[in-house]
């Protein structure tokens, strides 16, 4: 059964007209700012992580509400408690970043074993996991994880592992797909004929060797997800709670202000949020369109 | 969508029995007749009767739809409703309705309107007091031994025990006999709950696939046809937006103004401002529970740590009043002599010190080794933030004092299970909004002590409730009116909760409607005298 | 050909339909585990202001006829359902399957009318982009469904509502007075276009429609056709571009309802969306097990059209 994949996955079965235009200099572009997002988001999560913050983030002076920019003593404003509006962008990434890890760890290693499964195995256990995955596919996420917050309570790390496993046929679809490319290819047959044992083959030569550009390229692009779930649902008022920051419930507190025609308090972490997503997803497809593009060359 | 976190407890000026002349069909006052008003809400109804409904929505379209034995006027005194009068017995037990003959229900699709009798009061009581029938209304009518008709026309209400001002607890609304399909007990899923028929100004139309809920003037009304045709409750989910809607004229009244939308509304000439005092209060409950809070020290360094006027003035922009104790404020038992503890850091630290707490190395107070370190539960609102900023503030406050608190959001249900079931909290923070005036029994009685019993804190003082039952049982006023003053002082310094602020509700109205009068709890009490001029009806 | 066709179509269909029939029982198993396992009792809510120890409760647990398994509770669930009676709300009582019709059809309105439109917006670019290859304008055009990708769709939608009430005096929300109003049409068609722009699904479904037609472009039969002359487009239509579209559709499918629940509490839409919000703050499990249903089989269903395009334009993918 063919299936849609999120990405253009390494299937192989591209052209060679297809792969020029794939692996243009626009590419290089599209990493090398997704690269530097992430370095922003590393370092900033440190820095929070450290309390190494230019400004209290807590702190709120009642007298300055909703300070514009370049206010003195706080270079991006304030919010709608005074409290300064930089260091709570740069305390925001804690939000995310490690129910994030936790949310691409799980698609990762979940999707692997699924992948592999399905692929290595086949027969009854591609039938099965095909039906999980169509299964996983078949639920829209946010409704899936409302359902969950009704059923046990609004915590970000449940959500996230909502996302992990609804990232999983992903991942799966992909790693099997690369395996049955490498059968085709009698990759796997000759590695069994050398008398390689199957954990070898399966970590070294398959997932090692063959997969991990497509991991890596999967995990960013979860990344990307986890922080649109995060921010989705802090708007809803479910996610990460005040007075912890997040990037989602400062754009929907400041939105408050947003119709009287005051819109840096939420117009300050959507261009974080957009700025954020935009970067993980391109270095996702540009990594995606050089490192598979190139392997078949 | 505001919910009620309920004591609605009626306690009124003693009003006398008397006679009320029948209107005809038209007022005959000669205000025009005709018009609509949109009004808009925050979120849906859940049920649209008077008895399975719990939430501020519901009970402004009861409001409109129903009618009490008694009602409240303009000036908050009691009047003849569905009774035309009544008698009381000497011991106060005893209460006799004479009912008039006139009212019909309004008329189901298809059939003629039925009267309204005794069996419909009778039916009324019965059904609401049914152990299947869950409403909010059950305990506050516990006093009741029995209703029984005499007539086709009279009602006996006997009571346990005689209570002061019981006649105003006589305002619950009758439904009909007829009305819900299962004559035993009333359920969420029963049709009634969804399609009532009431006998009230307004009858329910429709509700709409959007959920607007169109109500239009009952022409038989008995007290005289309303003058504005319609009225139409549209349910909003975004406050902004809202606000906005008022603007751009898509809806003509917005019952309750979020503050931040004032100054818009204010400079805006098509628009009314009309604040009403609502009965009710904001406050911190305090779990005393916990061996921290035991200590009434810790409670008055805590209120005394807060700045709650520069709260009110930030977030409210100071439309409200700090309060110094449990009544609601407006109400004759308030105790005005008692003043709001002042605002100073260093007198709670003081009163920290004496209580046997030392800074620590991070600045947070000990005590034996023990920080003092609390948890603060707060219902998510979701656009609520004037809730969040004063949370957060009451936490920055205390964090000067040495004291940390640790908030925590949870979802309306969740919270609820926590603080009045479970237990399981410190501090809680919540708003009381009362009926009418005040009885706070319910609040600070260790009898109220218990799963799902409002003293959630469980605050137990033998004076406290040797008052409230004296109280209780005092039917003299003025009498009444000192033990309620000696209350209020004494849990003014007790503290179980950190009482804040009364706010002042604004309304915010288009020009065309005329003569609103709006009652500060139920808010549509007067709605059939409301119109709008000819002109304007457009 | 086209006789040739209907067999496996019917077959191909026949298996199809099972496939769904056992994913939606599956899709009602996950949804039912997952309340099973919830901590707390969906009862409290009922309860409020009540004791749920008292015998009260036991008594309203008996009314109700909740089986002591979970065996028996799914079964008991599961056979309710199949006779369409999904429960009862437990805020406000009332049947959930026809308020989910209601709704169901104002979020239906909206996914479909914001599938439509990133149509409209990603296959003009994306045959561009496949047809002539990598230029300036259809370069430019992808970074800015990238960037458009990424956007906070609620936060758009606030800009979009602030620009229509500030620049064109315009309140563009629906309510039963706008319905009335002129250019009604408007304000359904802002928030389609706010899920369609900002759904985070333009620059894939852009991508992947370049790609696939390209592939299909550059494949020998085309360039066989290409040489002889013949017109290119017909043939790169059913592969190229017929199948690719149907199979983004059908995935973009969950992405939209997802989104729709935003948007939908933005624009005061009275959608599923808003439903699922209401019912996730007050743990109305009735109303939100009833949603993910509804909406899995939403999605189910795009899948089981795609697989009949899929299968009627491509013959031999009965044989797979």
């Amino acid at each position: 059964m063919r299936r849609y994949v999120q990405t253009p996955g390494p299937i192989g079965q591209f052209s060679e007209l297809s792969l020029r235009q794939r692996a243009g200099p626009l590419d290089l572009v599209y990493v090398a700012y997704g690269l530097l997002v992430v370095a922003v988001v590393v370092a900033s999560y440190l820095l929070g992580a450290f309390g190494w913050l230019p400004h209290d983030p807590q702190a709120m002076d009642i007298g300055l509400i909703n300070a514009a920019p370049f206010t003195s003593g706080h270079p991006l404003g304030t919010d709608f408690l005074g409290r300064d509006l930089q260091a709570r962008l740069i305390l925001g990434i804690q939000a995310y970043f490690l129910p994030g890890l936790l949310a691409i760890t799980i698609s990762v290693v979940g999707g692997s074993v699924l992948g592999i499964l399905a692929g290595y195995r086949g027969g009854w256990f591609d039938t099965i996991i095909t039906y999980f995955d169509n299964l996983l596919d078949s639920f829209p996420r946010l409704v899936l994880i409302l359902l969950v917050i009704a059923a046990f309570k609004a915590d970000i790390y449940y959500v996230m592992v909502v996302v992990g496993i609804t990232g999983m046929p992903v991942i799966a679809n992909l790693i099997a797909g690369k395996i049955a490319f490498l059968r085709q290819k009698s990759f796997i047959e000759a590695a069994h004929a050398l008398g390689l044992p199957a954990h070898t083959v399966i970590l070294k030569h398959i997932l090692w060797l063959n997969c991990r550009a497509l991991l890596v390229i999967q995990a960013t692009l979860g990344m990307a997800e986890a922080i649109l779930v995060e921010t989705s649902l802090s708007y809803l008022g479910f996610g990460v709670q005040e007075p912890t920051p997040s990037w989602g419930n400062m754009v929907q507190a400041g939105a408050n202000y947003f119709l009287q025609g005051n819109f840096w308090p939420s117009t300050a972490p959507a261009l974080a949020i957009l700025a954020t997503i935009l970067g993980f997803q391109l270095l996702g497809d540009g990594l995606n369109n050089l490192l598979e593009g190139k392997r078949r060359k | 969508m505001k919910r009620i976190l309920g004591i609605t407890v009626l306690s009124l000026g003693v009003a006398m029995a008397w006679c009320f002349p029948a209107h005809a069909a038209p007022k005959g006052d000669g205000r025009p007749d005709g018009g609509v008003l949109n009004y808009s809400e925050y979120g849906r109804p859940a049920t649209l009767d008077p008895i399975t409904s719990n939430e501020t929505i519901s009970l402004r379209i009861t409001e409109l739809v129903f009618n009490g034995l008694v009602g409240i006027d303009e000036k908050q005194e009691i009047v003849p409703e569905l009774a035309e009068r009544w008698e009381a017995s000497k011991d106060g037990r005893v209460f006799t309705f004479f009912l008039r003959k006139d009212v019909k229900w309004h008329p189901r699709e298809g059939e003629a309107p039925r009267p309204f009798t005794a069996d419909d009061v009778v039916f009324t009581y019965n059904i609401m007091m049914h152990p299947k029938t869950i409403t909010p209304l059950k305990v506050r009518y516990e006093f009741i031994e029995k209703v029984e008709k005499t007539g086709d026309y009279t009602v006996v209400i006997t009571l346990k025990r005689p209570i002061l001002n019981a006649l105003a607890k006589f305002s619950f609304k009758i439904i009909p006999k007829h009305g819900p399909a299962n004559p035993q007990y009333l359920t969420r899923e029963d049709r009634f709950a969804h399609s009532p028929i009431g006998t009230g100004p307004y009858m329910l139309q429709t509700v709409t696939g959007d959920g607007e809920v169109v109500m239009v003037a009952n022409p038989d009304y008995f007290k005289g046809r309303a003058h504005i045709d319609k009225f139409i409750a549209r349910p909003f989910a975004d406050q902004n937006i809202m606000a906005q809607a008022l603007m751009f004229n898509a809806i003509d009244m917005i019952v309750l103004v979020n503050p931040r939308n004032l100054p818009e509304v204010q400079g805006d000439k098509r628009f009314v401002l009309q604040p009403y005092n609502a009965l009710s209060y904001s406050f911190f409950g305090y779990n005393v529970r916990n061996p921290l809070l035991a200590d009434r020290r810790v409670r008055q360094a805590i209120t005394v740590a807060v700045n709650r006027q520069e709260m009110l003035d930030s977030f409210f922009n100071g439309q409200g009043t700090v309060i110094s104790g449990p009544f609601a404020p407006g109400s004759w038992a308030y105790n005005l002599d008692v003043k709001p503890l002042p605002f100073n850091t260093e007198r709670a630290r003081a009163l920290l010190t004496e209580a046997g707490f030392r800074p620590g190395a991070d600045g947070i107070m000990e005590k034996d080794g023990k920080k003092l370190a609390l948890s603060l539960k707060v219902p998510i609102e979701k656009e609520s933030e004037a809730v969040k900023r004063v949370v957060l503030a009451f936490q920055n406050y205390l964090k000067n004092a040495g004291i940390a608190i640790t908030v925590e959001f949870k979802e309306w249900q969740a919270w609820k299970e926590d603080v009045f079931l479970e237990h399981n909290f410190d501090i809680m923070f919540a708003s009381w909004v009362f009926d009418d005036s005040a009885d706070i029994s319910s609040l600070f009685h260790s009898a109220e002590i218990g799963d799902w019993k409002n003293n959630f804190g469980g605050y137990s003082n033998p004076e406290v409730d040797g008052l409230i039952v004296e109280s209780k049982l005092t039917l003299d006023h003025e009498k009444r009116r000192t033990i309620n003053r000696k209350l209020h002082a004494i849990l003014a310094e007790e503290q179980p909760y950190t009482f804040l602020w009364t706010l002042t509700n604004y309304s915010a109205y288009h020009r065309k409607l005329r003569r609103v009068q709006i009652h500060p709890y139920k808010f549509f009490s007067f709605a059939d005298e409301w119109f709008i001029p000819a002109s304007e009806q457009k | 050909m086209k006789f040739a066709a209907i067999k496996p179509v019917s077959r191909v269909l026949a298996r199809e339909l099972a496939v769904t029939a056992l994913l939606l029982l599956g899709v009602s198993v996950v949804v039912f585990a997952i309340l099973y396992l919830a901590p707390g009792d969906p009862l409290n809510v009922l309860l409020e202001g009540q004791s749920p120890r008292s015998q009260l409760a036991l008594g309203m647990r008996e009314a109700l006829g909740v089986p002591q398994t979970w065996y028996g509770q799914y079964a008991a669930w599961f056979g309710k359902m199949l006779q369409g009676n999904f429960g009862n709300s437990i805020r406000t009582g009332l049947p959930v399957l026809p308020e989910l019709a209601r709704v169901g059809v104002y979020t239906l309105t909206l996914t479909l009318g914001s599938l439509a439109l990133t149509l409209l917006i990603a296959v003009p670019i994306a045959v561009h982009a496949a047809a002539h290859g990598g230029t300036t304008g259809n370069t430019a055009a992808t970074l800015a469904a990238y960037v458009l990708s990424a956007v906070p769709v609620f936060w758009f939608g606030y800009i979009v509502v602030y620009v229509f009430i500030h620049q064109f005096g315009m309140f563009p929300l629906i309510s039963g007075t706008a319905a009335k109003q002129e250019h009604a049409w408007l304000y359904f068609l802002v928030p389609i276009f706010v899920l369609g722009i900002a759904s985070g699904t333009l620059s894939e479904m852009i991508r992947h429609l370049r790609e696939e037609l390209s592939r299909v472009l550059a494949e020998d039969y085309i360039r066989t056709a290409r040489a002889k002359g013949a017109p290119v487009w017909r043939h790169a239509f059913k592969e190229g571009f017929l199948i690719p579209v149907t199979e983004i559709m059908s995935a973009k499918i969950p992405f939209l309802l997802g989104g729709a629940v935003i948007v939908e509490q933005v624009f005061n839409w009275p959608g599923m969306g808003r439903m699922a919000w209401q019912a996730a703050q007050d743990r109305d499990f009735p109303v939100i097990m009833g949603i993910a249903l509804v909406a899995a089989a939403f999605v189910r269903l795009g899948n089981l059209l795609q697989r009949v395009v899929f299968t009627a334009v491509n013959p031999r993918a009965s044989k797979e």
